[in-house]
């Protein structure tokens, strides 16, 4: 059964990309265009394996997301990756305290992704 | 006591002024013989402040009492002190100010008026430039915005069509998938088909063989049999001589009856019995030797047609060579069907490599956001640079000014170091600047925690 991936973006290239690459390599992608949408999602009722999220957002960034999703009980450990420009450590660690699975910096390649991703989610 | 026109120079410091008032450094050498004439007469002034203001003293004192007596009492001293510090401490504020004014007389005090009203018509000029900066950078933060709107639209469908592509190479990949499989299923059945059809093929050639075997014998039979039937014409030959023969010597015994008259009568009668016999003998001999021939004539036509469709069944082996067909075709069945499984196989391989070539074409695309997102740095740093010239713009006109600029451009590119997210940023930034990161970008690309 093929997995299900949470994209979170707010730039409409990055979306597409993410989309169609995990699409590719077999997942199923949802989508979102900032951490709020992606939440009210989640409390809607889907069931994504794995959350793929940008940091600097509008409305909310993906730390806050990351926040509020690791106090739903349903997603406390459900892989949380961000993809995002910021190399800052500083940032890197506030997002590691938020409770980030890892963190990639873009541009990342596509075959880098899916092997972070099969890292993080055995059986992808 | 500084004019209008020099106002702008007030945030220097005493201590500079102090040096330009004395005519050092600042001072170009041709213009330090009219600043020492207007220190001079500055000093003057103040000198003569100080002499007026000690007369006006002394006549109030004299008028008023001789507190100034130094033998007085202490309360008379302190009086004294009282009066007299006021009038120290705005003397030394009048010194100051004529510091001041000498310092700024040094740099624009000296000028002529119109070099005075040059450097106005160039303020005004620059505070005008300064406000037309608006526009321009308007337009350059614009046009920013617009190539980046553009290139988004141009990833976009450049995703796009890679999706499309990619979907349609699935699908035929697919589709070819189902077509081998369906092609594997026809080989397999065939191949039994074939099989089934061998094993009733041979049954059929052991049977057909069998007939040929049995209508080879039953041929060599006839043709014995015609071969002795053949043989019976020499002995016919012989029985219508011997008819021939009887036939003569029934005539000869004929004649002799009749030589010997009614004594040979009976006998006469025999002899043409035997005679009749002997002519129907040579008929019947002639008759059989007749059909003997037809017989045989005919038998050696069959036996030839026999003969002929025999050696056309030895020779073709027809079913022998169906059996080989069969194989054959299987054969090359089986051929096409590992042909066409190594076609799926490598069109497979190809797909993989696709994807793995388009996925990684994608990762770079993500460079249209890093971009998007520099340039939106870009962008702001354009906004808050057009901000502080319309800024400085206002303040070239504004008389009431007191100098300070709130931000600089120093300032400002410094602040930059902190807000970039980048390492990129920071490289360029760097490069262009020279300096040290605040910020610490060494840690890798993919990090998992």
């Amino acid at each position: 059964m093929a997995k299900t991936v949470l994209v979170v973006d707010d730039s409409v290239t990055m979306v597409m990309s993410l989309k169609t690459t995990l699409t590719m390599s077999g997942f199923e992608v949802e989508t979102a265009n900032n951490g709020q949408v992606a939440l009210d999602k989640l409390n809607a009722g889907i069931k994504p394996h794995l959350i793929l999220t940008d940091v600097n957002m509008p409305v909310m960034g993906g730390l806050e997301l990351i926040g509020k999703v690791r106090a739903l009980p349903a997603f406390r450990f459900i892989p949380i990756l961000t993809l995002t420009t910021e190399s800052e450590a500083s940032k890197r660690d506030e997002g590691k305290r938020a409770g980030a699975t890892g963190w990639l910096v873009k541009p990342v390649g596509g075959n880098d992704l899916i092997a972070v991703i099969k890292k993080v989610l055995p059986g992808a | 006591m500084a004019s209008a026109a020099y106002r702008g120079l007030e945030g220097i410091s005493p201590a500079r002024a102090g040096r330009i008032g004395a005519g050092e450094d600042e001072v170009p050498p041709h213009r330090r013989s009219r600043l020492r004439k207007a220190r001079n007469r500055l000093l003057g002034q103040t000198a003569l402040g100080l002499s007026c203001n000690l007369l006006l003293y002394l006549s109030l004192s004299y008028l008023l009492g001789p507190v100034f007596i130094p033998y007085r009492n202490q309360t008379s001293g302190l009086l004294l002190l009282f009066i007299a510090l006021p009038f120290l401490i705005v003397q030394w504020i009048n010194w100051v100010q004529a510091c001041k004014g000498i310092a700024e007389l040094g740099i624009v005090g000296t000028f002529s008026k119109t070099q005075l009203e040059s450097v106005e018509t160039r303020r005004m000029a620059m505070g005008e430039e300064l406000k037309d900066s608006q526009p321009y950078i308007d337009v350059m933060h614009d046009q920013i915005g617009d190539s980046l709107a553009e290139s988004e639209r141009e990833v976009v469908e450049v995703i796009e069509q890679i999706g499309i592509l990619n979907a349609k190479a699935n699908g035929q990949r697919e589709h070819i998938a189902r077509s081998i499989k369906s092609g594997t299923e026809l080989t397999e059945s065939t191949h039994t088909r074939v099989e089934n059809n061998k094993q009733i093929i041979v049954a059929i050639d052991m049977q057909l063989e069998s007939q040929i075997e049995e209508f080879r014998n039953n041929f060599e039979r006839i043709e014995g049999l015609a071969n002795e039937v053949r043989a019976l014409t020499p002995l016919i030959k012989v029985i219508t001589s011997i008819a021939q023969q009887t036939s003569l010597l029934a005539l000869n015994a004929e004649i002799e009856a009749a030589r010997a008259g009614s004594a040979g009568r009976g006998f006469a009668v025999v002899a043409f019995e035997v005679r009749k016999l002997a002519v129907s003998s040579t008929q019947a001999a002639a008759d059989i030797t007749t059909k003997i021939h037809a017989t045989c004539k005919k038998v050696d036509g069959e036996m030839a047609e026999a003969r002929e469709s025999l050696e056309q069944h030895e020779a073709s082996s027809a079913m022998s060579h169906l059996v080989t067909d069969l194989g054959e075709m299987q054969s090359e069945f089986a051929k096409n069907g590992q042909l066409l499984l190594e076609v799926i196989t490598e069109v497979d391989a190809n797909y993989a490599e696709s994807v793995v070539r388009l996925s990684q074409a994608l990762g770079h695309i993500q460079f249209q956001d890093v971009m998007r997102q520099r340039m939106e740095h870009v962008q702001e740093a354009l906004k808050e640079m057009r901000d502080h010239l319309q800024n400085m713009s206002e303040w070239a006109f504004d008389f009431t000014w007191k100098g300070d600029l709130g931000h600089h451009f120093k300032g400002m590119l410094e602040a930059h170091k902190g807000r970039y997210r980048m390492a990129s940023q920071t490289v360029t930034h760097l490069a262009a600047t020279g300096g040290k990161s605040d910020g610490d970008h060494s840690r890798p690309a993919i990090e998992l925690f």
